[in-house]
């Protein structure tokens, strides 16, 4: 990309903003910024960013609805900003579309890998090359022929197990919530059985991860879901 | 009871009771007729049968009536009875003698036997009445709620009146709700229950009108004694009223007191409690913006590392602020799904990675445990606040370990311990008591709302937390329970094979 990727940051706190507008500009962004929903709404039809930073407490709409409504029409990925406090309004905006998220106060070297990995999941889906062979770790998912190998050796999964890893692996990087992924790999019906998914994913550990108590392939979302990691 | 007195249903007609003594004496003289012998010897012993008319008379009817019989008798006596008969004149002076000590006699016992059977009757309603008080003053002591008061206060009126129907209104005032009952004796559907009630009497308190008692009943007119009774049961209902409503005033006040009291602890405690690491950020960054001094590399990432360290602090104190007032104002329900202990213990040990950096940390919480039906950030809290009171009390380099079992089947049993000196046996319950600290409070930093925090969390599980002392250190112990509304999940633990 030879050209800076331009991100837009909507949140209410001056001091925020101010910092991440600072630091970003010197990580080579390109940044603009808005205080308000509409305002946000306003430059991101404007000036089409790369990539949208959200905050959920906005002072004129919700920022689940912002979500919503850049939704309608764009794909731009969406890092949601939120307290710890909000996990409810955080699993509902990851819901409607919102591709990740960081609880404040965060850590300036998550957000950029964050940024990174968005940017990169982005790139690739406006790639039509969408990659059918995915590699994390010792392991190899392909996802054509419905294979998965460890260190070279086939590793035999359940129809159940596959499906759910090949939903995890095909939106690598991105936090998918319980209800999400349970309502794609089981039945919308049953998007409040996580007691299914708890078990599957224990399993899929066990067959995939070299320590299946620190996972690192398949990482814990506290509270919201879960993660695939891929290499770097 | 009363009701059921057929005599005083004849009190209904007035006057009727003379009616009644006229017609006894009118039947004893038809009875006494056929035995009377030609001289009129017999009337000594005739005079005596005549007293019973007349006591009869007096018990059931009173007085008046008795007097009644008594004159009647004494005409009678001398009309059929004595010589010449069928004339009221007396020719024999013993004859005279006899029929004047017969007045006398029967006037007297008359009069007594009235007075006695008035006094009893006085007596046994005045005993009913003081029943009637008693059962009220029994059912009204105790009660913590209005409404009953109100209830019980309309179902012992109904009962000590007779009446047919019942409504006892209260007016709503501040805070007290309106109250109104209405009962019927529904063994009395015949009773007149109009619009307007038979009586009327307010339920009055020294501040002013507080409601009413209405009563509707056959009988209309309430006797004197019955209008006291009725006084006395509206005082008492306004007594037990003024009882709860001043008990909750109290109560109301003493919760505003305590909680002053938890906010003010709670203002100093953590007043100090964020300056701390206020000062630390801001000495940190303004060393780094002064141009006076040059630092090296290694002072920078000090520095720095300990502005992270002191947000991160910041944050948990905050975290553990919200919580506290959560729980202070019961509103700290968990959202329970069914989770993973291993993956919360995981990500409560990410979480507090820098205050347990000096410590070795050691965990056994097998992924294959039950899971359990918690509050996912809840549960890392207490982890969290466990964690970091382990770590403050325990001296560095020495070993955290965490260990989680099923109990029981039905619970899970988790244990955090520390290498921490032992807490006197005095203080090892009231650990989790809101701001108590075995040490002096400037000698260890924290709010002294952690622990408490855990046991309001595991407690709105439906857990237990307890502490206690090991052989070398000391421990945290609490369950977990793994039925969510009776049930487990319908999913087994085991591997799972389609």
């Amino acid at each position: 990309m030879t050209t800076q990727p331009h991100i837009l940051v909507i949140d209410d706190e001056a001091q925020i903003l101010r910092a991440l507008r600072t630091i970003l500009t010197a990580k080579q962004f390109k940044v603009s910024v808005a205080g308000r929903g509409e305002e946000g709404l306003a430059l991101a039809a404007a000036q089409p960013p790369d990539l949208i930073i959200l905050d959920l407490s906005l002072p004129d709409m919700d920022g689940v609805e912002v979500c919503a409504r850049l939704r309608e029409w764009t794909q731009v990925p969406i890092i949601i900003l939120s307290v710890r406090e909000s996990e409810r309004d955080k699993v509902i905006a990851l819901d409607k579309g919102a591709d990740d998220y960081l609880t404040k106060p965060f850590g300036i070297d998550e957000l950029l890998a964050r940024i990174r990995v968005a940017l990169r999941h982005s790139a690739q889906t406006l790639g039509t090359q969408k990659s059918q062979i995915i590699s994390a770790g010792n392991v190899v998912i392909d996802l054509a022929s419905h294979v998965v190998t460890r260190e070279g050796q086939e590793v035999k999964l359940t129809a159940t197990e596959f499906n759910l890893l090949a939903y995890l692996a095909a939106n690598a990087g991105r936090v998918l919530t319980n209800q999400s992924i349970l309502s794609h790999v089981w039945d919308p019906a049953e998007a409040d059985r996580v007691e299914y998914l708890r078990v599957y994913i224990r399993q899929l550990r066990k067959k995939l991860e070299d320590d299946p108590d620190h996972p690192c392939i398949i990482r814990n979302e506290p509270g919201i879901g879960y993660r695939f990691i891929l290499d770097e | 009871m009363m009701r059921l007195n057929p005599l005083r249903r004849i009190k209904a007609f007035p006057g009727s009771e003379y009616l009644l003594a006229i017609l006894l004496t009118a039947v004893f003289t038809l009875i006494f007729l056929p035995f009377r012998t030609e001289g009129g010897q017999d009337h000594t012993v005739l005079s005596l049968l005549y007293l019973l008319p007349v006591v009869i008379s007096s018990l059931l009817w009173g007085l008046g009536p008795g007097a009644l019989v008594a004159v009647l008798s004494f005409l009678a006596l001398n009309y059929f009875f004595l010589p010449p008969f069928y004339t009221l004149l007396v020719h024999r002076t013993q004859d005279l003698i006899v029929l004047t000590v017969f007045l006398i006699v029967s006037i007297t016992i008359g009069q007594l036997v009235g007075r006695v059977s008035k006094s009893l009757s006085e007596t046994s309603a005045r005993e009913r009445d003081a029943i009637h008080l008693y059962e009220l003053i029994i059912h009204l002591a105790g009660l913590r709620d209005e409404h009953e008061i109100v209830s019980a206060l309309a179902e012992q009126t109904l009962i000590a009146f007779h009446a047919g129907r019942v409504d006892v209104l209260v007016e709503s005032q501040g805070s007290s709700p309106a109250n109104h009952v209405r009962l019927e004796d529904r063994a009395d559907q015949g009773t007149a229950t109009g619009e307007t009630p038979s009586y009327i009497t307010p339920l009055q308190f020294a501040r002013g009108f507080l409601g009413e008692i209405k009563i509707w009943r056959a009988e209309t007119a309430l006797s004197p004694a019955e209008e006291r009774l009725l006084h006395t049961f509206a005082s008492q209902g306004v007594l037990a009223l003024e009882r709860v409503r001043l008990s909750q005033a109290a109560s109301k006040a003493r919760v505003l007191e305590e909680s002053d009291r938890f906010k003010s602890s709670l203002l100093s405690s953590v007043s100090h409690e964020l300056r701390t690491p206020l000062s630390t950020i801001k000495a940190a960054v303004t060393s780094l913006r002064s141009g006076t001094v040059e630092w090296d590399t290694e002072a920078r990432v000090d520095l720095l590392s300990a502005v992270e360290e002191e947000t991160d602090h910041l944050n948990l104190l905050v975290g553990n602020l919200l919580n506290m007032s959560r729980i202070e104002a019961g509103a700290l329900k968990p959202e329970r799904s069914w989770n993973l202990l291993a993956d919360i213990v995981s990500s409560a040990l990410e979480r507090s990675r820098q205050q347990i950096e000096s410590h070795k940390i050691e965990v056994d919480v097998s992924p294959d445990l039950p899971l359990a039906p918690v509050d996912y950030f809840q549960i890392e809290q207490v982890f969290i606040n466990l964690l970091s009171n382990s770590a403050k009390y325990s001296p560095d380099n020495s070993t955290i370990g965490i260990h989680a079992s099923t109990a029981g089947g039905n619970q899970l049993k988790v244990t955090v311990q520390n290498q921490s000196p032992p807490v006197p046996e005095e203080h090892i319950e009231r650990i989790f008591d809101k701001f108590y600290r075995v040490t002096a409070a400037d000698r260890v930093t924290g709010s002294g709302l952690g622990l408490s925090i855990c046991k309001g969390i595991i407690e709105a599980h439906g857990g237990r937390i307890w502490a206690q002392n090991l052989d070398k250190g000391f421990a945290f112990n609490f369950t977990l329970p793994l039925e969510w509304e009776g049930h487990k999940p319908d999913i087994g633990q085991e591997g799972i094979d389609e």
